[in-house]
């Protein structure tokens, strides 16, 4: 009678384990199931998002080369169709990754990228689009998360072999891991002169040349009247090969305590100030006025390098402090170029700072939007997009903000 | 052998429970996944297609396109679950005309023999106009055609 009863109660107990494993499992093999899809439908939005920024160039379609928050958000150059970019609406967007740096003199604060010293593009806040207008106007606000990055494809790697008599440059042009074999470099030298100029102000001198790489992707130049080893340069190369084009640039300065820091100030207006760094590093005194001479050049339609005059305003001194105003110098274009301005501590101790105007007069990346890592599943998709010329890729990083679930 | 006539009286009809109980777990679990599956079958296709109006508007909008017309066969599926669906939309102005006004395009897909419905918003330009019209995915000519005006306004439709 016992054996019979405990057989009955095993048997139950086992029937209802089997209803709990068959649920359990079941309930498991349909959540991956709808998982799966979830994955897709998120890898199929980062498609049609993607295409939808850069596809389309917002609105106002101009709205890179203007002060206005834009009511479309989108990144194609107005004046093309297809996978080309504009250099200034890349620039207004709020960089995710240098610190962002305050001016107190302005009481502003400006989106940063910095790529080595002496190469800025500070952007101020107020003429930045942040990620959660871009978000908001993208119409995701809430549902998904993004993260778009915009890299160089071309990789011009720049260094100095020999400091003097006479200076020895190598120039390595790569694409995307192979070097780029008989690639047409046009580069400008540009050497400042600390006691050449009118007053106290630095003069330069800009040499403009035409060089092809080897097998290997390199090239060597060589200037020989560089005598001295603090004598302060900057060279900027473009390489060229089969419509591909890239940039690169290198500088050597005497001085890099003090220096001149350029602020985009107004985009429409193409107005820059430039400041003293010891404003932006706060450091006390003792302090030295700064001199500087600024000179603005493009990449010209047959890829050489050209000077575009500045008004008055391109010389001028700058000092640390209260009662030590600003100065500014006017961009009179808007195609993408280079602002090089030389400056001078003293007869000895000067240097040159570099800005891109557009973001790909230098090859600058950017990166806007919020940090991927740490997200629960991230779709990517890239495209190859021309930047005025410049071969970009694109990258976007998308996830849904209920984890794994997709908003439906 | 009273016992026994107890416990065959409990197992018994536990056992019919079974009978029934595997079926409506079965089916309610399989319920859920089908309609998780087809409300994102269709929010995907409606995202889609967004999307291809948005890139056909701003194709269009470009000062080098003359007046035209342009139709565009989207790559959506016919059924979701052996189910059409059926896509309708409306266009509102979302800020004052003066300031640089953006129009929105709402629109809205319902799938067929089921109660599943899925939205997605589209940001145009002012120029954008929005023509009643509704998109059948089983018609064979269903399209979006985008037209463009000689005062370079852009007409939106549904074809087919």
């Amino acid at each position: 009678m016992a054996g019979s009863t405990i057989d009955h109660l095993v048997s139950v107990v086992a029937f209802l384990a089997a209803i709990l494993i068959f649920i359990s499992l079941f309930n498991q093999i349909l959540q991956t199931a709808a998982l799966y899809q979830r994955h897709r439908s998120l890898a199929m939005k980062c498609s049609d998002l993607l295409d939808n920024m850069l596809l389309s160039p917002g609105i106002p379609s101009n709205w890179g080369q203007t002060n206005v928050t834009p009511t479309g958000f989108g990144l194609q150059d107005p004046e093309f169709t297809q996978y080309r970019l504009s250099a200034f609406s890349l620039m207004r967007l709020l960089s995710s990754v240098g610190a962002p740096v305050y001016y107190p003199k302005t009481n502003q604060w400006y989106s940063n990228i910095t790529v080595g010293f002496g190469n800025f593009l500070l952007t101020s806040f107020s003429e930045a689009i942040n990620y959660s207008t871009a978000s908001r106007l993208l119409g995701i606000n809430g549902t998904y998360g993004f993260q778009l990055t915009i890299t160089p494809i071309v990789t011009l790697s720049i260094s100095e072999i020999k400091s003097k008599s006479p200076l020895r440059i190598a120039v390595n042009v790569a694409g995307r891991g192979f070097p780029l074999a008989n690639a047409a470099v046009s580069y400008c030298f540009l050497t400042v002169d600390l006691t050449g100029g009118e007053g106290s102000f630095p003069s330069y001198k800009t040499t403009y040349g035409t060089v092809y790489t080897d097998e290997k992707g390199s090239t060597l130049l060589e200037f020989s009247e560089i005598t001295k080893e603090d004598t302060s340069y900057a060279l900027i190369a473009y390489a060229q090969l089969s419509g591909l084009i890239g940039v690169g640039y290198h500088q050597r300065v005497s001085s890099t305590g003090q220096y001149v820091v350029p602020f985009v100030d107004n985009i429409a207006e193409g107005r820059v100030i430039i400041a003293h760094s010891y404003d932006v590093q706060y450091f006390g005194p003792p302090v030295a006025e700064v001199a500087y001479n600024a000179t603005f050049v493009l990449l010209a339609e047959d890829f050489t390098l050209r000077e575009i005059p500045l008004g008055a305003d391109k010389i001028g001194k700058v000092n640390y402090g209260e009662g030590q105003p600003y100065k500014n110098v006017t961009i009179p274009t808007h195609n993408p170029g280079i602002l090089v301005i030389t400056y001078r501590k003293s007869a000895v101790e000067g240097g040159v700072i570099m800005m891109p105007w557009g973001i790909s007069a230098m090859a600058f990346p950017v990166v806007f939007g919020e940090d991927p890592s740490g997200k629960e599943w991230v779709a990517t998709d890239i495209r190859q997009v021309i930047v005025n010329d410049i071969a970009y890729q694109a990258t976007l990083a998308l996830w849904s903000l209920e984890g794994y679930q997709v908003i439906r | 052998m009273p016992h026994i006539t107890i416990e065959y009286a409990i197992l018994v009809p536990v056992l019919i429970l079974q009978i029934f109980l595997f079926p409506l777990t079965t089916g309610w679990l399989m319920s859920t996944w089908v309609d998780s599956r087809r409300s994102l079958a269709l929010q995907e296709a409606a995202s889609h297609l967004g999307s291809i109006m948005q890139q056909m508007y701003f194709s269009l909008s470009h000062d080098t396109i003359l007046a035209g017309s342009v139709t565009q066969k989207p790559d959506v599926p016919l059924y979701i679950e052996n189910n059409p669906y059926t896509g309708s939309a409306t266009l509102k102005t979302v800020v004052d005309e003066t300031q640089n006004a953006s129009k929105i395009l709402d629109i809205t897909f319902k799938l067929g023999n089921t109660g599943i419905t899925a939205t997605t918003r589209v940001i145009l330009g002012q120029n954008a106009l929005w023509k009643n019209s509704t998109f059948v995915s089983n018609s064979a000519t269903a399209c979006i055609v985008a037209e463009k005006f000689e005062n370079g306004t852009i007409s939106l439709s549904f074809g087919g």
